[in-house]
């Protein structure tokens, strides 16, 4: 006697229920029904008409496991099609990790430092910043986590610049067009909220495991929603009367762009790429759950193996990474304003 | 002054309604008489041990009135928690082998071996899948595979870092050559991707060689043959546990011990239960049944409990002492 039988009654489809059987395996409920210990529902627990419970008055009625068998084989049945699509179109991020990857590991150290310390230097031209990221690396080498940590930032760098070259030009899109934004803003929400294993092992099935690019999308699409939403911001926050006098002078949609809203809107766009290189490193472990290499393999191992030590001195060495990365794109950042300020 | 009396209503009905949901008949149950007070067992994160414990939770609960509580775990937290804090009672599915610190454990007393509940042992080898050993029955052999490695795919799947099995193989494959003989080392970054691995070499037909364990949901769905290499050699063996192992040499996996796990103050507390749990053991062949039927019905793990329950009433009946027995007649008929 199920709780619904009164519906299907009332309308009428009772042979046409009747049609096909529940073929619900038995239910743990059922067997203690047998074994006389019922569980005594109180009289206010009707269950939701949810798919099960309306399976149960009604055979025909697809149970939420058929649902969500479907949808699997849904996903096996497009996966050839999808395959054609993205297979091209992800290669170069395979081909940039593992270029860079090879880049950072083989170089020998001294010639990775000073890259890395001149970059910092010509990027901040702050002594300080320079300074604290050469602590830091030397830290990196002097516990013998050189190689891991520079694996990390090598695939750190590789996606935040492709998170920069998809990110901006999405952001600026949207700041154009309010229906454009209202169909990206619940694409960036479920890309920051849905379990990443939940699309990464489905992707398994489109490239193959051994492929660098299935991390890069892991992190990629995780990072990018900042650099989308913090343009978007940026740009719309740009004073009226700043574009109102761009018009005055007769400058056309790229120009006011290009030398307006882009140069006011610094702050925030460089604020999202901070935000960008945090994020990526926040996902660097689980990054490493599917097969990216670094300091999150030492992280995981160290949680696996009860090595705590081992799992604790990674951790720092990927936090002091993060503070490297955020110090230097902040002191970028502040110089830059520094300079737009003067000129102003 | 009307808000004053919205606000006493808001109170006042949820006094009533925590008092409904309190005294519902689910709680009264459990205030009755109880020989077993409460027992907390892990739920591991693969089928087979949610299986073991969704059947154990109904005998410990039907027969013995006991208040159980399932704390999903996996082996290592679970192993820490015990040895740590005495907590969770009851741990189910430790795979021995697979978890270096288990020995130690064992060794300092703080954990009690009740059974080995998978009695077959687990099976711990190298496989390739079943329709390429029918297209190219060579490379069931280690030689066939040496031979040709592009027809396996080129690489050989390893279990991710912290497994023992990442050691073991490791030192195996150092022991064969076989980065010389053209087969590359891929290690997985976590046991999902190995699995989803042999899912995805299934849906594509693709070559796939490498390792798993059974009894396994994967292994019992994706028909999968062992690939022969060698024997097993116990002195080997226990060398290429180690990453020190200056000389590995080649030996095969032994059945793996599979044990139920508890603390010393659990079995005096409880010696009822201990003596359930001791008996609670299954085969690799019905276990892979419960897992092929569950599989085959998208059932949950209670089902498959139901299932298995339903289906081998003499098995479980002997499990129980005659007082629990009483309590199931009903079912037992």
């Amino acid at each position: 006697m199920a709780t619904y039988d009164w519906f299907f009654n009332a309308l009428g489809l009772r042979d046409w229920c009747d049609a096909s059987t529940s073929e619900a395996p038995m239910s743990m409920a059922d067997l203690l029904a047998e074994t006389g210990n019922a569980v005594e529902e109180p009289f206010y627990a009707i269950p939701f008409p949810s798919l099960d419970a309306l399976n149960e008055a009604c055979g025909q009625i697809t149970q939420t496991r058929d649902v969500v068998k479907g949808l699997e084989e849904g996903f096996l049945a497009i996966r050839p099609a999808l395959r054609t699509i993205l297979d091209p179109i992800t290669q170069p991020l395979s081909w940039m990790l593992d270029g860079t990857l090879y880049l950072f590991t083989q170089a020998p150290w001294f010639l990775i430092m000073a890259m890395l310390l001149l970059v910092t230097w010509y990027a901040t031209r702050s002594v300080s910043v320079m300074l604290f990221n050469a602590f830091c690396l030397s830290f990196f080498a002097f516990v013998d986590h050189f190689e891991p940590a520079m694996e990390t930032l090598a695939v750190i760098l590789v996606c935040m610049v492709i998170s920069a070259i998809f990110g901006i030009p999405i952001g600026i899109a949207m700041s154009k067009s309010n229906r454009l934004q209202r169909m990206v803003i619940p694409v960036l929400d479920l890309l920051q909220t849905l379990p990443t294993f939940v699309y990464l092992i489905p992707l398994i099935f489109l490239f193959p495991i051994g492929e660098s690019r299935l991390y890069g999308i892991a992190i990629t699409l995780y990072a990018i929603v900042p650099i989308i939403r913090l343009t978007d911001l940026g740009i719309r926050l740009v004073d009226q009367d700043v574009i109102e006098a761009g018009n005055a002078f007769g400058m056309n949609a790229r120009q006011k762009l290009s030398k307006v809203e882009l140069p006011l809107a610094l702050p925030n766009i460089m604020a999202g790429l901070n935000q960008t290189i945090m994020m990526s490193l926040a996902m660097v472990v689980i990054a490493s759950m599917v097969t990216a290499p670094g300091l999150g393999v030492l992280v995981l191992r160290g949680i696996r193996n009860l090595e705590l030590g081992v799992g604790l001195m990674a951790g720092i060495c990927i936090v002091l990474l993060a503070v490297m990365l955020d110090r230097t794109s902040k002191a970028a950042l502040s110089r830059i304003d520094r300079a737009k300020s003067k000129t102003s | 002054m009307k808000f004053k009396l919205l606000g006493a209503l808001a109170v006042v009905s949820t006094i009533v309604v925590g008092t409904i949901a309190i005294m519902s008949p689910d709680m009264l149950r459990k205030t009755a008489t109880s020989d077993c007070g409460t027992v907390s067992i892990t739920e591991m994160d693969w089928a087979s041990s949610a299986v073991v414990t969704a059947v154990s939770k109904f005998l410990m609960e039907q027969g013995y009135g006991c208040e159980v509580q399932v704390v999903p775990s996996s082996t290592v937290p679970a192993l820490t928690s015990l040895a740590e804090t005495g907590e969770p009672d009851l741990l189910t599915e430790v795979w021995a082998n697979s978890t270096p610190a288990y020995e130690g454990l064992l060794a300092e007393g703080k954990l009690v071996e009740l059974t080995s509940v998978l009695s077959d042992g687990g099976v711990e080898a190298w496989w390739i899948p079943a329709y390429l050993a029918e297209s190219n029955p060579e490379l069931t052999t280690w030689e066939g595979i040496m031979a040709n490695p592009a027809a396996v795919g080129g690489k050989f799947n390893d279990c991710p870092s912290g497994w023992a099995c990442d050691i073991i193989n490791n030192n195996n494959l150092i022991a064969l050559k076989a980065e010389e003989g053209g087969l590359e080392r891929f290690q997985h970054g976590s046991g999902e991707t190995l699995q989803t691995s042999i899912a995805a070499a299934y849906a594509d037909k693709a070559p796939w060689f490498g390792y798993y364990w059974a009894p396994t949901a994967v292994l019992g769905k994706y028909p999968m043959v062992a690939v022969t290499v060698g024997e097993y050699n116990a002195e080997a063996h226990t060398c290429n546990g180690s990453v020190d192992c200056a000389d590995p040499s080649f030996s095969a996996y032994p059945a793996a011990k599979v044990v139920t796990a508890a603390s010393q103050a659990f079995v005096e507390r409880e010696p009822a239960i201990a003596e359930l749990m001791k008996n609670v053991t299954f085969t690799n062949a019905q276990m892979g049944e419960v897992l092929a039927w569950r599989l085959d019905n998208n059932a949950s793990y209670d089902e498959a409990a139901v299932y298995f329950l339903t289906n081998n009433k003499e098995l479980w009946a002997n499990w129980l002492n005659d007082e629990a027995k009483g309590k199931l007649a009903a079912l037992l008929k």
